[in-house]
């Protein structure tokens, strides 16, 4: 294998040799939790080892993110990975040795400051050749300028110009016609698909997966429910891991769903029993944008410092709902609707501020929220001219509100310290906790 | 660098860049016709002619602050949609009668949002624009535009017929072909107009009746025939990327001795470089060609970067450029990513470039007098 193709896997290849270890501590000694966790772990290990795979044996594979629907890559039983999950893995800013490096180099690459990290950021791991470079990819539209921005730039770099690509292009209303529209792209990206990676779409195959996806959103939806007790049954990691399970590779494979059980009968046991993973819990957050990197320097703090729970978040809540597989046109709408309205992101900014009103009201009534942090990651244009609507919907709500103001990627922007002490003097000057 | 052409016709055109309520506008509304306000030259202004009304592009030109636009927008939000909505609810947009606007960017598509929320203007509706360029998305577009003609004609009762569509895309068909005219003359190694005068043209052109702009635009044509070109210039600039609209930004630019001979703006060429085509027997569906795939792309339009370089490039060739000139509002996504890709295509192909951040009103005057003239500097005195 050449230098290139070598050096595109070593994120990948370091990622695994960090979790292996890791994997074995939790499989010789898995606790209550340990089975869950073990899971996700070798879901990531072995989702690696075929994308490696493939590189090394010159077999093809994609590269695309959650809102392509998955189901569509798993009928098709076509190797992908998650381009925008880089920044997230190990190699990336998840506290990895490479962080400082990796934000510095980017700096360098003369994209505005004011541009998303979390997109300067892939585009560095891009042109610095740590992305496997794929048969062909699947662009994303939304739910951001930055995102469309981004893969402007993506299919110009010399060694990706030639890869195929595919845009399915996202509307930005959210009626039958919108969905019927999109459906068409979904069906254009299965042509496009099986011409670049000589796979077919087998429709019976595809039934069945997203009828195994159903299962997967049916039980998330239990989960999510559960999360509704007071106390809260399970840390922060565990909603967030929900969504990871069903929006990766491998989506709609039985040992998922299975998985979504095990995780549900984890958290009745843990509410029947009134025996929480997070002790002590005085404050039930709504934490209403995607999470830090560096949330791991945050939640244990906001866990053990002032007995606060991220009891629902915006990414691990949407409004699932199950996709109708009787007729194909049935499912590709179904499937399409699944696109637009349910991913998370793509659910709260693509479209108009009417999906944030509303989640914002369920979330706080449904899950007796007692303050809602609006993080306001500098990336998110469509987000900050929101916050203000957000404010006027928790003054309404009665229920208090803070906006920081953070670089998700970057604890250069506002450091944790910055930010545990704005959270602080909110909660204190709220009399919360 | 002062002006050659002494023209009524362009004394008209500066003022309306100047203003919001110009005397057109004024004249207009004093004699009941409806005014639809849009924000993006994506906007198919010959369904706002077909109805009848005044098309007129939103700015926040004259604004000084964003005091109350500041309760609903962020810091890191860009200053035109603050100003253009700072404007609105001080009152300064209460003339319009409705309001069309994009999903053409985070910023813009909020201000959908707080507009609804905020203003009282009769018609507010918004439209769906792709982001990319293939018959599935000028199918798409072409239905949003037929709801959007729906809507107009219940709610306004009028008649959007199609042979009314047709009359409005031949009008402005011909402003885009004298404005080209214009370009045209720009070609010579003295041109007569600057780059400053163009501007004001155009944007006067989205903030006056078609009729009235075609005709003020033959008597200039007329007046730049008689008028002398413009040596005494250092360098041929072209001017590059989002949103500008105020022409005393291109004046401080020349003021340093470097002529803007062309753009690729969105108030600038890329709202008039080719036709609508009138042989399509639909209009809606011609329309839909244009304004999604045919007209010179932003950045929006994602998948569509080598075309833009091409017509940049093109652009260059074509008006003897020395250099280009590129600006983006700070804290615009499409337009950033943009620029690391042009840096890159540029400084292999050689092609001078400057690239400037600035916000929606003129500041750092001093700053950018300063990096053009280096900018100058470094092309060397071509054309002294």
């Amino acid at each position: 294998m050449d230098e290139k193709k070598e050096r595109s896997l070593s994120r990948m290849r370091e990622e695994m040799a960090m979790f292996q270890p890791l994997l074995e501590i939790l499989k010789a000694d898995p606790g209550e939790m340990g089975n869950l966790q073990a899971f996700l772990v070798e879901n990531i290990i072995s989702n690696h080892r075929v994308i490696i795979d493939c590189v090394e044996q010159g077999k093809p594979f994609l590269a695309s993110q959650f809102t392509n629907p998955v189901e569509i890559l798993t009928a098709m039983d076509v190797p992908w990975y998650f381009h925008v999950q880089q920044q997230f893995a190990a190699g990336g800013t998840g506290g990895s040795p490479h962080t400082l490096e990796d934000l510095e180099n980017m700096d360098r690459l003369g994209v505005p400051a004011d541009c998303c990290t979390l997109l300067r950021l892939l585009l560095y791991y891009q042109v610095a050749g740590l992305l496997p470079i794929p048969t062909a990819y699947l662009a994303l539209t939304e739910p951001c300028d930055s995102v469309a921005g981004l893969h402007a730039a993506f299919m110009n770099h010399p060694d990706w110009r030639d890869v195929p690509v595919f845009e399915p292009e996202v509307p930005y209303h959210d009626d039958a016609r919108a969905y019927d529209y999109y459906a068409g792209e979904l069906k254009r990206m299965i042509d496009f698909i099986a011409k670049h990676s000589g796979k077919t779409m087998n429709m019976n195959r595809l039934k069945e997966v997203v009828t195994e996806t159903n299962k997967g959103y049916a039980l998330w939806i239990e989960y999510s429910d559960l999360r509704r007790a007071v106390p809260t049954p399970h840390s922060y990691v565990m909603p967030l891991s929900g969504f990871y399970t069903l929006n990766t590779a491998g989506a709609g494979e039985p040992e998922k769903t299975q998985w979504y059980r095990d995780l549900v009968a984890n958290a009745e046991a843990r509410v029947r029993e009134n025996r929480p993973e997070v002790p002590n819990q005085k404050i039930r957050l709504l934490w209403y944008d995607i999470q830090p990197m560096f949330f791991s320097e945050l939640v244990p703090w906001l866990e053990q410092e002032w007995g606060a729970v991220i009891a629902m978040d915006m990414v691990s809540y949407c409004p699932h709902e199950l996709v109708d597989t009787s007729t194909e046109d049935a499912m590709f709408r179904g499937l399409a609707k699944r696109a637009l309205q349910h991913g998370p992101m793509i659910h709260q900014a693509r479209g108009l501020v009417e999906n944030v009103i509303a989640d914002i009201r369920r979330i706080v009534t449904d899950y007796k929220i007692d303050c809602v942090i609006f993080p306001g990651h500098m990336g998110h244009k469509d987000m900050a001219a929101t916050a203000s609507i957000a404010r006027e919907t928790c003054r309404e709500l009665g229920v208090p509100y803070l906006y920081i103001g953070m670089d998700i990627c970057d604890k250069r922007y506002t450091s944790v310290d910055q930010i545990k002490d704005k959270i602080s003097k909110f909660f204190t000057a709220m009399r919360l906790g | 660098m002062q002006t050659n052409v002494r023209s009524t016709a362009l004394q008209t055109f500066s003022e309306a860049a100047q203003t919001i309520v110009n005397p057109e506008v004024q004249k207009w509304k004093n004699q009941g016709g409806k005014i639809m306000g849009y924000f993006c030259a994506a906007m198919p202004v010959e369904m706002i002619t077909a109805a009848g009304f005044l098309p007129f592009r939103v700015r926040a030109t004259g604004s000084t602050g964003t005091e109350l636009s500041d309760a609903y927008f962020g810091n890191i939000n860009c200053s035109f949609p603050r100003h253009a909505f700072n404007m609105a609810l001080r009152g300064e947009y209460d003339f319009l009668d409705g309001v069309v606007i994009f999903n053409s960017c985070d910023h813009i598509r909020r201000l959908y949002d707080h507009w609804i929320r905020q203003m009282k203007t009769p018609f507010v509706k918004i439209l769906s624009l792709p982001r990319k360029d293939e018959p599935a998305q000028v199918k798409w577009f072409r239905d949003e535009l037929a709801i959007l003609r729906e809507h107009m004609q219940e709610h306004f009762r009028v008649e959007i017929t199609d042979d009314k569509l047709r009359e409005a895309i031949a009008l402005h068909n011909a402003s885009r072909r004298r404005q080209r005219d214009l370009y045209e003359l720009r070609k010579t190694d003295r041109p007569p107009i600057t780059g400053t005068e163009m501007l004001a043209v155009t944007v006067a052109g989205t903030a006056m009746p078609p009729i009235r702009y075609n005709q003020l635009l033959g008597e200039l044509l007329e007046d730049v025939g008689r008028a002398s070109g413009h040596s005494d210039y250092r360098a041929r600039l072209m001017i590059t990327g989002g949103e500008l609209d105020n022409p005393e930004f291109i004046r401080v630019i020349e003021g340093q001795g470097g002529l803007v001979v062309t753009d690729a703006l969105c108030f600038g060429s890329r709202l008039i470089w080719r036709d609508v085509d009138q042989s399509v027997s639909d209009p809606l569906t011609a329309l839909a060609q244009y304004y999604v795939a045919d007209r010179p792309s932003c950045a929006r339009m994602y998948t569509r970067y080598e075309q833009r370089v091409e017509y940049i490039k093109k652009m260059i060739r074509d008006f003897n450029v020395d250099g280009v000139v590129y600006v983006r509002l700070t804290f615009c996504e499409l337009w950033g990513f943009e620029q690391y890709s042009l840096v890159n295509d540029f400084k292999q192909s050689n092609i001078p470039l400057l690239c400037m951040d600035r916000e929606y009103t003129l500041t750092g005057v001093g700053q950018l007098r300063t990096r053009v003239q280096a900018f100058l500097e470094t092309l060397g005195d071509k054309h002294g």
